[in-house]
């Protein structure tokens, strides 16, 4: 069967505007993604994930190899590959149903059945009642929760997600990934989620890919061998298999890392 | 609600007070007459400008003059600043030339003006048009400039054409800038408004408080000065604060 998702040779050089230097922030990166698998892709800072990630929303062309989504080479960004951003991207002007709405209103969906949308995903992402809100009234958290549902009722392919509950306080953080993980399991679609944190790419992760330092390439695949049902926080950290993959990722970061602490 | 009554009150009692001080030193200081006359007599001049007509012909004459030069502004100015904006080459090519310009007030200019215009309303509406696009066009550059990145990212990730970045990131996304060119440009505009007329002498309060003082009429030019500073908070009142409260205030973007 046809990857999804097929890098290959992936290789990006660019010049630092404040050092002048040339960067290698990636090269000869190869990589597959199955339809409807969540991999998480993990790496020592730097290494190149967020590149990564604006490559295959098709914000940077790669300076050389082919990214393929569906067989399809990506020029540029499109609707078929949904983005939710490390920092908070929805729009200030816009109220937390007409955010949500954003993504179908460019498709030129009707307005009866955006309305309709609308109110699956504020269920979904629990901000029923804030649909009139403004995001400068609502909490990090609850902003996020909208960049994701925005995402995700445009109804893309495949979900690129940069590292986005990193700004997010640690309890609503557990509360978002289990969330996500209830509506990976719902929706099916591809995802692919960067993040440095190990124990969230073990947690949400069919497949956790650990990048090499830069300039990033593939260092491990490593498979998470548990069912998506028992991925609650209280479930998953007593299961044995967690803390034995979360060990080894870790280990494989920290050989990257070269002894600094990663956590 | 308290708090702006509580505004209002301390207002009144300012102005009673300041009043009163006036009137004393009006009274009480060794002066001719015309060097600093009472409250009382800004008054008569009120009722006597008002009742000849000549009053609310001038303020009209003004008033129109500013809101012509705002609807300027806002349908030429705008626009003309967010095109330049567009592209980050053409926004930095204008940007010295924009910055200069918006520097050289409309009052600068007047003398050149005068010479290529001559003394009539063609030399006030240029100076006070002038003096107000420049800063609304400059200020609309920045805005669109300032228009964070990742918003034009995410919405082109969501498959977004350019014309709906434009409508729907880069028009809000720069308003809070355009107020703000709106409002400075406004503020100079009234200023280089009055100036012009003081000079070119074709009826307006410049014309009426610069005209007062050939006869001594000191009443006239104080209360011109009045009504000037009383506009001003009447435009901002009705025409720029409503323009802000239902966008950049309600979305968050200016703390209020």
């Amino acid at each position: 069967m046809q990857a999804k998702i097929a890098l290959a040779g992936l290789g990006h050089e660019y010049v630092n505007p404040f050092t002048r230097e040339r960067v290698l922030a990636l090269d000869g990166l190869d990589l597959e993604v199955p339809e409807g698998e969540f991999l998480t892709v993990v790496g020592p800072s730097g290494c190149g994930k967020t590149t990564l990630l604006s490559i295959l929303a098709g914000l940077t062309p790669p300076t050389r190899g082919s990214v393929l989504v569906d067989g399809r080479a990506v020029t540029g960004p499109g609707r078929d590959r949904g983005v939710v951003f490390q920092e908070f991207a929805i729009l200030p002007w816009r109220t937390v149903e007409r955010n949500i709405a954003h993504g179908l209103e460019i498709q030129g969906v009707p307005k009866a059945e955006r309305a309709a949308v609308v109110r699956r995903f504020v269920d979904l992402i629990g901000l029923g009642g804030f649909e009139k809100k403004y995001p400068h009234e609502l909490s990090g958290g609850m902003r996020q929760r909208v960049a994701v549902a925005r995402t995700l009722a445009a109804n893309p392919e495949v979900m690129l997600m940069d590292e986005p509950f990193a700004s997010v306080d640690a309890q609503t953080r557990i509360t978002l990934q289990e969330e996500l993980n209830t509506i990976a399991q719902a929706t099916r679609k591809t995802i692919l989620f960067v993040t440095h944190n190990v124990e969230e790419a073990v947690f949400l992760g069919d497949r956790c890919c650990v990048l090499s330092r830069r300039p990033g390439r593939v260092k491990a695949l490593v498979p998470v061998d548990i069912p998506r049902a028992r991925r609650t926080w209280k479930l998953f950290t007593s299961d044995p298999a967690f803390g034995a993959t979360k060990d080894h990722v870790l280990r494989l970061v920290r050989e990257e890392v070269g002894g600094e602490d990663n956590r | 609600m308290t708090a702006r009554r509580e505004i209002v009150a301390t207002w009144v009692v300012v102005l009673a007070a300041a009043t009163g001080a006036w009137s004393l030193a009006a009274a009480t200081l060794p002066v001719p007459a015309y060097y600093l006359p009472p409250p009382t007599a800004v008054l008569t001049a009120l009722r006597d400008l008002t009742a000849k007509g000549i009053l609310p012909t001038y303020v009209a004459d003004s008033l129109r003059r500013i809101v012509v030069a705002a609807l300027i502004g806002l349908v030429v100015g705008v626009p003309a600043g967010l095109a330049l904006g567009m592209s980050r080459r053409v926004a930095d090519f204008f940007y010295p030339l924009l910055n200069f310009f918006q520097s050289v007030s409309g009052i600068a200019w007047l003398p050149l003006m005068l010479v290529w215009f001559g003394f009539g309303e063609r030399t006030i509406l240029v100076a006070v048009n002038y003096t107000v696009l420049f800063p609304v066009m400059f200020n609309a550059v920045l805005g669109v400039r300032s228009v964070p990145r990742l918003y034009v990212d995410a919405l082109r990730t969501l498959g977004a054409p350019r014309w709906r970045i434009v409508r729907d990131v880069v028009l809000p996304g720069a308003l809070p800038s355009i107020a703000t060119g709106m409002r400075l440009g406004l503020a100079y505009g009234w200023r280089a408004l009055i100036a012009a007329e003081m000079l070119v002498g074709a009826h307006g309060l410049g014309f009426m408080i610069f005209n007062a003082q050939n006869f001594h009429q000191t009443a006239r030019i104080m209360l011109g000065m009045g009504i000037i500073g009383v506009l001003w908070l009447a435009l901002d009142y009705f025409f720029l604060r409503p323009l802000e409260e239902a966008t950049i205030a309600r979305w968050g973007l200016v703390q209020r």
